[in-house]
């Protein structure tokens, strides 16, 4: 019977070939709205979560303000007051050159980079960018994090003891500055001073990723910063520890000490990179949730289409109901056809969704430098979408289907 | 196995129909008797509006009576629910129309075919008796043909086949040769004739005396009433 109903389903897609094919678009565009929007935000979520990852296991963030990791615990009695504040590191930092320093002189700490934000723009004669990120921070950073030149070199202890206004630069703010020439030993200027180029860093796969391109980025030493702009606000301090095995003890030693320079004030965070993960995972989950849900009143949408023509559909075959009860056909058979082929509607518009959105897929990828992932859940959770759409919006005009009295239904014209 | 056939295939007691709508109250049937034999072939007769549809309805078990008792091979029909209705209709009734009522969707192998779909028949087993149907009543070669790529005569053939696939005990025709020209209806009353000498038991809704000769046992209804009009041997 099944089977049956699959036939007849088919054959009446068939012979209303496109009021089935524009019934289905409707939950096609839910479920590639759906996919689309997962598929980006576990793309970037991959993304962040390989860049920290690359990091290496044994560094930890010191980071101002307080992003609460107890959200991400199954003890309930650690979620009280839990929850992330995405505000928390925005504004003026907590954390000071005595953190450092503290940072520094902490046992089992082989070496770590604090850094700031500088706000500015960067010019080279009459071509300003404002796009290109500038932070400030110690040589240790291109070590901690891993980074290699494409051309001439980082900026030395030295350079920043002195206070030397050098700068190396990311491989898109040289194209975008320099074009094909050489920056090596050229100038840039950061409010109004110029820096001298020493290095181009080698183009990361990172891309872009919150809103910041690892290759649009200009780095300065931390001192030549404080001569800039008179003043040492420390964004954040990564410190890389001597094994994985001393991180949680690191951590517990940190929190002690930088809360005790703050006198017991706990606007600090000390993450390792497990918990940044989570936390950036977090964020990214609300947000992916947030406008998946939005995407998803599509396929609400696509339902009632199905609905509605599945109403059509009953209303113009009334006669094949009467034909088909009085050659004894029972309330369940007309049910499971009319059942079948608003699933079956709904169904193809499911598959076509689920290979429209890897299409644009590839196209984001190509495009927009995000790679979305699909996963196998994702999938089989949009074909589970599109069937639970199929029962859901056709049960409603098969049972009106069903319960037609056959000698009306056969009176019908 | 064989089903089994009891003498009286229909038996109506005190039967009867009443209307009860916004147009007002009116009886279609009223008390009618009547008791069909198997094997016989019942004309019954009748002007327009007499009520002969609505006692067809209730014989073919698409309507229920307002009163009154209607056994189907011996089983009280009053007592069963839509479901164990829709299966007698499936296994016991053989319904012809005068407008053919085939699906256009649909070939001629498929809409013969239904009644059996409805039964469970594995697909072989439909295939094997549906070509026996068609080429009982002549239109095998017509067999993945759509109703509207073939003529009349064979679309009412192809009901016939439809309405015999399930080996019915009762045969229901409403004005078969209605929508067909002389010839080709007396083609068909021939075939439903055949049948009957094969034992097939029919009820024939006619207005038209020139089929009533086809019949066994010939029916009046008029004003609701049912009265014998003719018993030939």
């Amino acid at each position: 019977m099944i089977w049956q109903n699959i036939k007849n389903a088919f054959l009446s897609i068939r012979s209303a070939k496109l009021r089935s094919a524009l019934t289905a678009v409707g939950v096609m565009i839910g479920v590639f709205a759906v996919l689309v929007m997962v598929g980006v935000g576990d793309g970037v979520k991959a993304e962040i979560e390989s860049q920290i990852s690359n990091l290496g296991t044994n560094v930890l963030t010191i980071t101002s303000g307080k992003l609460n990791q107890s959200a991400s615990s199954s003890d309930p009695k650690e979620q009280k007051g839990s929850g992330i504040n995405i505000a928390s590191g925005i504004g003026t930092s907590t954390l000071t050159e005595d953190d450092v320093k503290t940072i520094e002189n902490t046992p089992n700490v082989s070496r770590s980079a604090a850094f700031g934000i500088i706000s500015s723009s960067v010019a080279k004669d009459q071509i300003v960018s404002n796009s290109a990120f500038v932070i400030a921070t110690t040589p240790s950073y291109f070590d901690i994090r891993q980074l290699k030149t494409s051309q001439g070199s980082f900026f030395s202890a030295d350079d920043n003891s002195g206070s030397k206004f050098v700068a190396v630069i990311g491989a898109d703010t040289k194209q975008s500055l320099f074009g094909g020439e050489d920056p090596i030993g050229k100038s840039i200027s950061l409010r109004g001073k110029q820096f001298r180029v020493l290095g181009v860093i080698e183009k990361s796969d990172a891309g872009v990723s919150l809103g910041a391109n690892a290759d649009d980025i200009v780095i300065i030493p931390i001192n030549s910063a404080i001569k800039l702009t008179g003043k040492n606000d420390v964004f954040r301090v990564i410190a890389e520890v001597d094994s994985e095995k001393n991180i949680e003890k690191v951590k517990a030693s940190l929190e002690q000490s930088i809360g005790s320079n703050h006198s017991g004030a706990d606007d600090f965070s000390v993450l390792t990179q497990k918990e940044l993960l989570t936390t950036f995972s977090s964020i990214l989950d609300i947000l992916t949730t947030f406008v998946v849900a939005i995407a998803a009143i599509s396929l609400l949408v696509g339902g009632i289409g199905i609905m509605n023509i599945m109403l059509v559909t009953v209303s113009e075959r009334t006669k094949e109901i009467g034909i088909r009860k009085a050659m004894g056909a029972t309330f369940g058979n007309i049910m499971g056809q009319f059942l079948t082929e608003s699933i079956i509607i709904s169904l193809i518009g499911g598959v076509i969704g689920v290979l429209a959105s890897y299409l644009a897929g590839m196209v984001i990828a190509k495009l927009a430098n995000i790679t979305p992932v699909y996963s196998p859940i994702a999938l089989i959770s949009a074909l589970g979408a599109s069937l639970f759409i199929g029962v859901v919006f056709g049960t409603a005009p098969a049972i009106k289907a069903a319960r037609k009295h056959p000698i009306q239904a056969l009176k019908s014209l | 196995m064989e089903k089994s056939k009891p003498e009286i295939v229909i038996e109506l007691t005190k039967l009867a129909k009443r209307y009860d709508d916004e147009a007002g109250v009116y009886d279609a049937l009223k008390k009618v008797e009547l008791k069909v034999r198997a094997g016989e072939f019942l004309a019954v007769m009748g002007p327009s509006g007499s009520g002969k549809s609505t006692l067809m309805n209730i014989i073919g078990l698409l309507d229920r009576p307002t009163q009154g008792n209607y056994l189907l091979d011996g089983v009280d029909t009053n007592t069963l629910s839509d479901k164990d209705l829709a299966k007698l209709r499936r296994d016991r009734i053989g319904f012809i129309f005068q407008n053919f009522n085939l699906l256009p969707r649909l070939s001629i192998m498929q809409n013969v075919e239904l009644p059996l779909i409805y039964q469970k028949i594995r697909t072989a087993e439909r295939k094997r008796r549906v070509r026996e149907v068609l080429s009982e009543v002549g239109i095998l070669d017509k067999i993945d043909s759509k109703p509207n790529r073939v003529s009349g005569g064979q679309v009412q053939r192809a009901a016939i086949a439809r309405a015999l696939i399930n080996k019915p005990s009762l045969i229901l025709a409403d004005e078969p040769t209605g929508n067909l020209d002389t010839k080709t209806g007396l083609g068909i009353m021939e075939l439903l004739k055949k049948l009957n000498n094969d034992g097939v038991t029919i009820v024939l809704v006619t207005h038209n005396p020139e089929l009533s000769h086809y019949a066994s046992r010939i029916v009046e209804v008029r004003d609701g009433l049912l009265s014998e009009k003719e018993v030939r041997k």
